[in-house]
């Protein structure tokens, strides 16, 4: 059998690959599986997050900013715990970054708050003096797209069961009955901040971009 | 002894000689167990190299075919009839042996996790850094605060410590005059303290200005009659019944613990809690630094 093998490269060859895919599907596929699945308590990104993480794309923040913890005790220290892959599960798509001009922000959250978020995004310097991070003042005029936020939420429902409940519909009707949770949510956030042109912005029903990158920031833990 | 193996050994020699004199040269301390088994690993090296080579080189002068061929024949090239050499093959089955250990017992299936074997490094490494420092001087206690502070709080406080002109808690002072009156006004049930919620209105007015005034200037002197409400809980020199309320004169190991474990919100804006992130003698350190730059 081996010496028709040797005479058959090509079979040969078919059967050197089946040998190595086996190995490597017994290897992967179940890792993977078991790893993409969301970590127990994970909630899909609301429509106001989900409007501040398009924010966060449109603005390119990934440029200098990883969201990807690794296992390394000086990271760990800094950034708190080491990432999952299930915690990314409901991220599309994720947004790990693979540059680090700025600090890691994956759980962004558990140590910066909304009046910090507001200062920095401001005037970076005016919270750390040597800050090489431009400012992002157009973000408290920028009124943020939650109409898409919504759409995007919807689609991600039907495409992927994203576990968004029933009241997320792709009519018009199904969005107007939102919008008032939307507004809600902006409204907690607002009351941390100081700058009054948001707050009456958020008011008249318009959200700024700034609230919506805020929710997000602070959703990342 | 023919010219090759005076050849061999005055290689491994010169091989050895070598190897010494980088260890001499370069002053290299043989105490630490890494550098005293490279150095000897280097020698071996050094004398297995010679070794070897004086086997196969001789080998090939002398070994003359001998043989019985096997009956298969590659393009030409033939191969011997040879006993698996017996080294090999009790390495082969040790290694079984040992595939088996890893399967069944070591690590069965399923059963390793990165993330814990992690945690547990990071544990081991927690609980020696408190046995390290478990006694720690003040001046240690002092610049491991240091550290500490320019990394996880100066974002926020200030490299300084100022608060950047009242973006957070000004770490000069105890507390400002605005943030005393807020919590009269409101009270404050944060930070969990033994004594329980602070209720709003406990003073207003006049009164209210004066115990603000009087705590701002770093409680000297005479209180005024008003201090007596504060008193009953925070003490009446303000450091808190020996953690059972607030110190509102200082910060004290018990309030930087409590401030870092609920967080706070207040005035100013929020802080989140910082639960878990450090561990005591780091809690404690920052304490001692936030106290010098208080003074």
């Amino acid at each position: 059998m081996f010496h028709w093998l040797e005479k058959n490269p090509f079979f040969f060859s078919v059967g050197v690959f089946l040998v190595i895919a086996f190995a490597g599907l017994v290897e992967i596929l179940p890792n993977f599986a078991e790893a993409s699945r969301p970590v127990v308590g994970l909630k899909p990104y609301t429509v106001l997050e989900l409007a501040g993480k398009e924010v966060y794309k449109k603005d390119a923040c990934i440029a200098c900013h990883s969201q990807l913890i690794r296992p390394f005790k000086s990271e760990t220290d800094r950034y708190g715990q080491v990432s999952l892959s299930g915690e990314y599960a409901y991220d599309r798509p994720f947004l790990w970054g693979s540059k680090r001009t700025g600090p890691d922000l994956h759980r962004v959250g558990n140590y910066r708050t909304t009046d910090w978020h507001e200062n920095h995004m401001w005037d970076p310097t005016s919270v750390v003096p040597q800050s090489i991070m431009p400012a992002y003042k157009h973000m408290f005029t920028n009124i943020a797209d939650i109409e898409t936020a919504y759409a995007e939420a919807v689609t991600v429902k039907n495409v992927f069961a994203t576990p968004y409940g029933d009241e997320f519909q792709g009519t018009r009707a199904a969005w107007e009955a939102h919008k008032p949770k939307v507004l809600a949510d902006a409204k907690l956030i607002t009351a941390d901040m100081k700058n009054k042109d948001v707050k009456d912005a958020v008011e008249a029903g318009n959200i700024p971009e700034i609230v919506a990158l805020i929710a997000y920031m602070n959703r990342l833990k | 002894m023919n010219a090759l193996m005076i050849k061999g050994l005055a290689f491994a020699a010169v091989l050895m000689i070598a190897t010494l004199a980088v260890v001499m040269s370069m002053d290299i301390d043989l105490s630490d167990p890494i550098n005293l088994i490279t150095m000897i690993g280097a020698l071996v090296i050094a004398g297995l190299s010679a070794g070897v080579s004086i086997k196969y080189i001789n080998q090939m002068k002398t070994d003359t075919a001998t043989g019985e061929l096997v009956d298969h024949s590659w393009d030409g090239i033939g191969e011997y009839k040879n006993e698996l050499p017996s080294g090999w093959a009790f390495s082969f089955l040790a290694t079984i042996i040992w595939a088996l250990w890893y399967w069944f017992a070591g690590y069965p299936v399923n059963a390793f996790s990165q993330i814990g074997q992690y945690n547990e490094e990071v544990l081991a490494h927690q609980a020696k850094f408190e046995e390290k420092h478990k006694n720690a001087d003040a001046a240690t206690l002092q610049q491991m605060g240091e550290s500490i502070f320019l990394v996880q709080c100066a974002p926020c406080h200030g490299e300084t410590g100022d608060g950047l002109s009242g973006k957070a808690q000004d770490f000069t002072t105890r507390e400002s005059k605005e943030q005393i009156l807020d919590v009269i006004a409101n009270g404050s049930d944060q930070l969990k303290y033994p004594m329980g919620a602070m209720p709003g209105g406990m003073a207003s007015g006049a009164d209210a200005e004066a115990i603000a005034d009087y705590i701002v200037a770093g409680m000297k002197g005479e209180a005024p009659a008003s201090y007596g409400v504060c008193a009953g809980c925070h003490g009446a020199d303000g450091t808190g019944n020996g953690g059972t309320a607030p110190n509102i004169a200082d910060y004290d190991n018990t309030l930087v613990h409590s401030v870092l474990e609920h967080g706070k919100k207040g005035i100013i804006g929020a802080m989140p809690a910082f639960k878990g992130r450090f561990t005591p003698v780091q809690e404690k350190a920052l304490a001692t630094y936030l106290h010098s730059l208080e003074n």
